[in-house]
């Protein structure tokens, strides 16, 4: 293909009109061609500004509301350092955290901000430390990355830490699942983790919803109704020991 | 303080300036975010939840959908606030691309043809930009923004037709340049053609927004 040919597919490469195959021939091209990443990063400035040719709707009144109620609910919380158990380090950084965020008080003064936070571990901790907690260690093969997962069946809730799992590429998004016997998966949510592989979330278990195994898979950026890809972590579902 | 109302200024437009001085840009919201700051997110929805919303809602045509591709698209945001790169592109071009396909995403879960694809079907139809002279009556208090989606309504809108339509079907529809060939029962070649000349005269009409160019 000539340079001419390839900068032709600048304009619908950026529109996300090239089939895989071709899109990503011109992707590899581009790490090595610097005037058609000029012409991708120009004519990707034109296309980041298509939506505003969409006619204006007024969003839903409440949908700002829920957007704000569903953050306090699924939310990425810091990094911690390396585990041993990884487990067990996780339930160690929630109570870790709690004593960094009074310091924090002392330092910093800003009581709102930190109130919430530990408003949001104290919720963590409230629901892995509980007697009716029900756990998952989510694997591959035994190697990395790997899943904890405590279900607290009273709250309806669950809280996930995630080991060595690098952030899921552009446009793509972990979601994690819930699956009872002969029924379909549910699932419980989407996540990413930070740079340095780590997270721990929580995130609410629908009403009258009971699983035996939960699992991870890679799935397009907001998830999917239902898992286009083979799990990459499955876990049964165990009563704490 | 309440800004003072020089003679011939009108309030709104004092209190757009006002706003325009003082605020922080999206980049610094999203690092508020990634610290866990949900007023961050608030204020980023005020900003960018009218453009998302009507986005989801030009692909995927139905209210109720739009509504739950807008919150994952948020919520997303939210959760991945630390991984952003500026080096990547603006804050609403991150939300605007994680809102498209997760809208994309769900058109095709449902097994349904997008609005653009629709529209596209009715020959007589302007398209998606045919509205437009909507979104130009729209009251808007921030007026920078009002007057972008203005000049890009607008400068769509003057494409020939037939190059519109390629843009819309590829960006809204989420075609393919063979799928829109098959759709439009026209040839390949042809649809390439006015893809990349469209989009040649988008960049020539929006270069006052672009970083090459204008003010």
């Amino acid at each position: 293909m000539t340079d001419h040919q390839w900068s032709e597919l600048a304009a619908p490469y950026v529109l996300g009109a090239l089939p895989p195959d071709e899109r990503e021939r011109f992707a590899a091209h581009l790490a090595e061609c610097a005037a058609c990443r000029g012409e991708v990063q120009a004519l990707r400035e034109v296309a980041v500004l298509l939506p505003d040719a969409a006619p204006v709707a007024t969003p839903p009144t409440g949908l700002r509301d829920r957007i704000l109620r569903e953050a306090r609910q699924v939310r990425p919380i810091g990094h911690g350092r390396a585990p041993i158990v990884p487990w067990l380090a996780a339930a160690a950084s929630l109570v870790l955290a709690v004593g960094l965020g009074y310091m924090y008080v002392h330092e910093r003064g800003t009581v709102q901000r930190v109130n919430a936070v530990l408003a949001e571990r104290d919720s963590l901790i409230a629901t892995v430390f509980s007697p009716d907690v029900v756990t998952a260690a989510l694997s591959a093969t035994g190697k990395p990355p790997s899943a904890r997962l405590f279900w607290n069946q009273a709250r309806r809730r669950v809280v996930m830490a995630v080991f060595q799992l690098p952030p899921a590429p552009a446009g793509r998004t972990y979601q994690l699942w819930a699956i009872a016997q002969g029924k379909k998966p549910v699932s419980l949510g989407v996540f990413n983790t930070a740079a340095d592989g780590r997270l721990t979330a929580a995130m609410d278990v629908p009403p009258g919803l009971t699983f035996e195994l939960t699992a991870v898979t890679e799935e397009p950026a907001g998830g999917s109704p239902q898992p286009t890809q083979q799990p990459f972590l499955i876990g049964k579902v165990a009563p704490a020991d | 303080m309440l800004p003072k109302i020089g003679t011939g200024a009108t309030f709104e437009g004092v209190l757009a300036n006002e706003s325009r001085q003082s605020r922080e840009p999206d980049r610094a919201l999203v690092e508020r975010m990634a610290g866990g700051d949900e007023r961050a997110l608030g204020e980023l929805y005020d900003r960018h939840g009218e453009m998302a919303y009507s986005l989801a809602l030009a692909v995927a045509r139905e209210r109720a959908d739009a509504e739950e591709i807008v919150a994952d698209a948020f919520g997303q945001v939210w959760r991945n606030a630390a991984s952003y790169d500026p080096g990547r592109g603006s804050v609403a071009g991150w939300l605007a691309t994680i809102t498209r396909t997760r809208a994309l995403d769900l058109v095709r879960a449902r097994g349904r043809r997008t609005r653009a694809i629709e529209r596209a079907s009715q020959t007589d139809s302007d398209g998606l930009a045919s509205p437009m002279g909507a979104a130009a009556d729209q009251p808007d208090r921030r007026v920078e923004r009002g007057e972008a989606r203005r000049l890009v309504a607008r400068s769509l809108g003057e494409l020939p037709e037939p190059q519109r339509r390629v843009i819309e079907l590829a960006y809204f529809g989420g075609l393919s340049q063979s799928e829109i060939a098959a759709e439009l029962q026209e040839p390949l070649g042809t649809v390439k053609t006015r893809m990349r000349a469209g989009m040649e005269k988008l960049r020539g009409s929006l270069a006052p927004l672009l970083s090459g160019g204008g003010a």
